[in-house]
């Protein structure tokens, strides 16, 4: 019974936000949830969509061949060229374009490489797929950087593909073009795929930046599978909507696994999409502008705790992943008692209710830290560490 | 309710300016029409006018419909969903009439989503070249059937004028069968056109790392050409552009 999903885990950020839900005065700088509402343009065009009456209809399984137009025509802006009939599909979020991808490139048995701390939710995925995560730690000292030569000694006869995300979740780095260029070299040599996970590469803090994608490169375009989802730049988490894209020849194969999972994405949310690649530019450089800010915020509060915490300082997304400097008390009672990140998030969320993410969740080189997310409000941030700072004063 | 008045003052507005500004200009107008792929020929049309030094103005992004079109003409920012960001908008609108260096070309998009909107766009603009990349089923719950749906790309056909040139999709038999409403000539494009002399035929593509291999021949000359893009609309994109580019001197002259 039940031996596909054994040995799946709930979310850690669950279990958090599951365990902090009977204090009554937690504040959460857990979840990866911005505190802004979907722009009003973005409604407004799934206003008229209501009113016209077109979304209550499957759309083609790769989506709307307006918004795949337009995803296209937002693609090429960043040098990045893709057939919007054959080479793009409309997803339901990118943790569906995800499994889909995974799904259509991996056999069960095979091996995919993450290099981590990084997302949660991607050794759920590989393990639902049948395949294994063979994780690779950052560098912390250096920035949290690739280290191509880990990734090099990872890799078997079994090895299937690199998934990574760019800006990376927790840690807000950004990987250079040479790191990016390198480990390609290193996917060509041993015929792997290049998941690029990029959901954050619209949290842009500085002027004038761009980050870098192996989508850009044409000779990689057969092994980079390029996703984005358009929860995070335009907060619109709730509407599950995002897309993938990559080369013919692996697109019209993951395209099956879509259309067998879901039809297609939801059609409401696809013209959100639209509203959004047509007109939430300026909504996006407001919230960059306010993320920019908090990240201020939250790493002048980590610099008046340096007795308590050390951290990289993030350079995009909204997550700073400081670590533990601190002792830690055993909290005989639970199971995570092992894992000094759980019993910090444990500790801080009992003595000041304050919800963090136990870094372990993000593989095993997270340990020792937590995440916080600076998708709140500065409000809640500047309360979440003014209690933290007079726990610690006493 | 206040928004819809608002609405359709500002839309009476900026139809007067538009005439207004055209009159006064009296530019070189190319529209393209379809239910896909008008961006990229536009862009393309708009490129290959730039390469021969016309002064040129397009629809940002998909400006197209009954706001959205004179903005494009006018090059003004929309004010979308909010009334303060309308004020300035709406104040250089009048300044369009009085523009120097005006565009000699405008290449617009017209964007179709319900019966009538054609005949409103021809109300502000009147096509000197016409250009249909396709027809599908795209907004087809708007309209009582297909049929309906030609129409409004029909009308648009029928009002280029016999001087003007109208430019058609050989490959969509929809849009093919426009040719019997034209007054103006026309020249057809696509992949499987008869009588390759006179129209632009797509002989081959094909694709490598970099993007797609084009075999086309127009009026008896053939290209070989290599499009750092992905995707057949490209190489349309491409031929369209050619085709304009030729005509556009007999259209002007005339």
């Amino acid at each position: 019974m039940f031996e596909r999903t054994k040995n799946l885990n709930l979310s850690v950020i669950k279990q958090m936000e599951i365990r902090a839900h009977k204090y009554p005065d937690m504040i959460s700088l857990a979840q990866g949830v911005p505190n802004f509402d979907t722009p009003s343009c973005i409604k407004r065009r799934v206003e008229l969509a209501l009113q016209k009456g077109v979304v209550a209809k499957y759309s083609l399984s790769p989506g709307l061949a307006e918004l795949r137009e337009l995803i296209e025509i937002t693609l090429a802006k960043d040098h990045m060229f893709y057939d919007w009939e054959k080479e793009i599909i409309v997803t339901a979020g990118s943790i569906e374009g995800i499994t889909a991808t995974i799904l259509a490139i991996a056999n069960p048995g095979d091996e995919i490489i993450i290099p981590e701390p990084t997302y949660t939710s991607y050794r759920e995925v590989i393990i639902l797929a049948g395949c294994v995560p063979v994780f690779v730690p950052l560098d912390e000292e250096n920035g949290w950087a690739f280290d191509c030569k880990k990734f090099a000694a990872a890799i078997t006869p079994k090895t299937k593909a690199i998934f990574y995300c760019n800006p990376n979740n927790p840690t807000g780095t950004i990987y250079s073009r040479e790191q990016l260029m390198e480990l390609a070299k290193l996917a060509e040599t041993h015929d792997l795929f290049l998941i690029s996970d990029e959901v954050y590469k619209d949290f842009l803090f500085e002027e004038g930046q761009h980050i870098f994608s192996l989508a850009e490169v044409a000779k990689y375009r057969k092994r980079v599978i390029r996703l984005f989802s358009f929860s995070k730049s335009y907060a619109m988490t709730g509407w599950r909507v995002g897309y993938v894209h990559t080369d013919e020849s692996v697109a019209q194969e993951i395209i099956k696994v879509h259309d067998a999972l879901v039809t297609c994405a939801p059609v409401i949310s696809q013209y959100a999409a639209m509203g959004a690649l047509e007109m939430g530019e300026s909504d996006v450089r407001m919230m960059n502008q306010a993320y920019k800010r908090r990240r201020d915020v939250i790493c002048a509060h980590l610099d008046d705790l340096s007795h308590i915490f050390s951290y990289v300082r993030p350079e995009s997304s909204y997550y700073v992943f400081p670590k533990i400097l601190c002792d830690v008390p055993h909290h005989a009672s639970d199971v995570h008692n092992d894992s000094v990140s759980w019993r910090f998030a444990l500790w801080m969320l009992e003595q000041t209710q304050v919800v963090m993410v136990p870094g372990v969740a993000f593989g095993p080189n997270g340990e020792d830290h937590v995440r916080f997310s600076f998708g709140r409000s500065t409000k809640d941030i500047n309360i979440a560490f003014a209690r933290i700072k007079k726990f610690f004063e006493k | 309710m206040m928004r819809v008045l608002c609405k359709i003052i500002l839309q009476y507005y900026l139809k007067v300016i538009t005439k207004i500004v055209l009159f006064v200009h009296h530019p070189m107008i190319i529209v393209i029409a379809g239910s896909v792929n008008k961006t990229f020929v536009r862009d393309e049309v708009k490129r290959v006018l730039h390469t021969r030094e016309y002064r040129v103005r397009s629809n940002p992004k998909n400006f197209n419909t009954e706001i959205g079109l004179p903005l494009a003409i006018l090059n003004i920012e929309s004010g979308y969903n909010s009334y303060k960001r309308w004020v300035p908008a709406i104040c250089a609108a009048m300044r369009a009439v009085f523009q120097k260096d005006f565009p000699e070309c405008l290449v617009l998009e017209l964007g179709v989503a319900k019966k009538g909107d054609m005949r409103y766009l021809l109300s502000l603009v009147s096509p000197h070249i016409t250009i249909i990349t396709d027809i599908t089923q795209r907004y087809i719950e708007s309209f009582s059937g297909m049929d309906r749906l030609v129409n409004e790309y029909a009308y648009l056909v029928k009002k280029t004028p016999q001087n003007g040139k109208v430019i058609l999709n050989w490959d969509n038999e929809r849009v093919r069968a426009l040719q019997d409403v034209a007054t103006a000539p026309v020249t057809f494009f696509g992949f499987a056109v008869e009588n390759m002399g006179e129209h632009g035929k797509i002989e081959e593509i094909s694709k490598d790392s970099n993007g797609i291999n084009v075999s086309m021949c127009y009026k008896g000359e053939k290209k070989n050409i290599h499009i750092p893009r992905f995707g057949t609309h490209h190489a349309v994109a491409f031929l369209v552009g050619w085709i304009v580019l030729t005509e556009i001197n007999n259209v002007r002259t005339k």
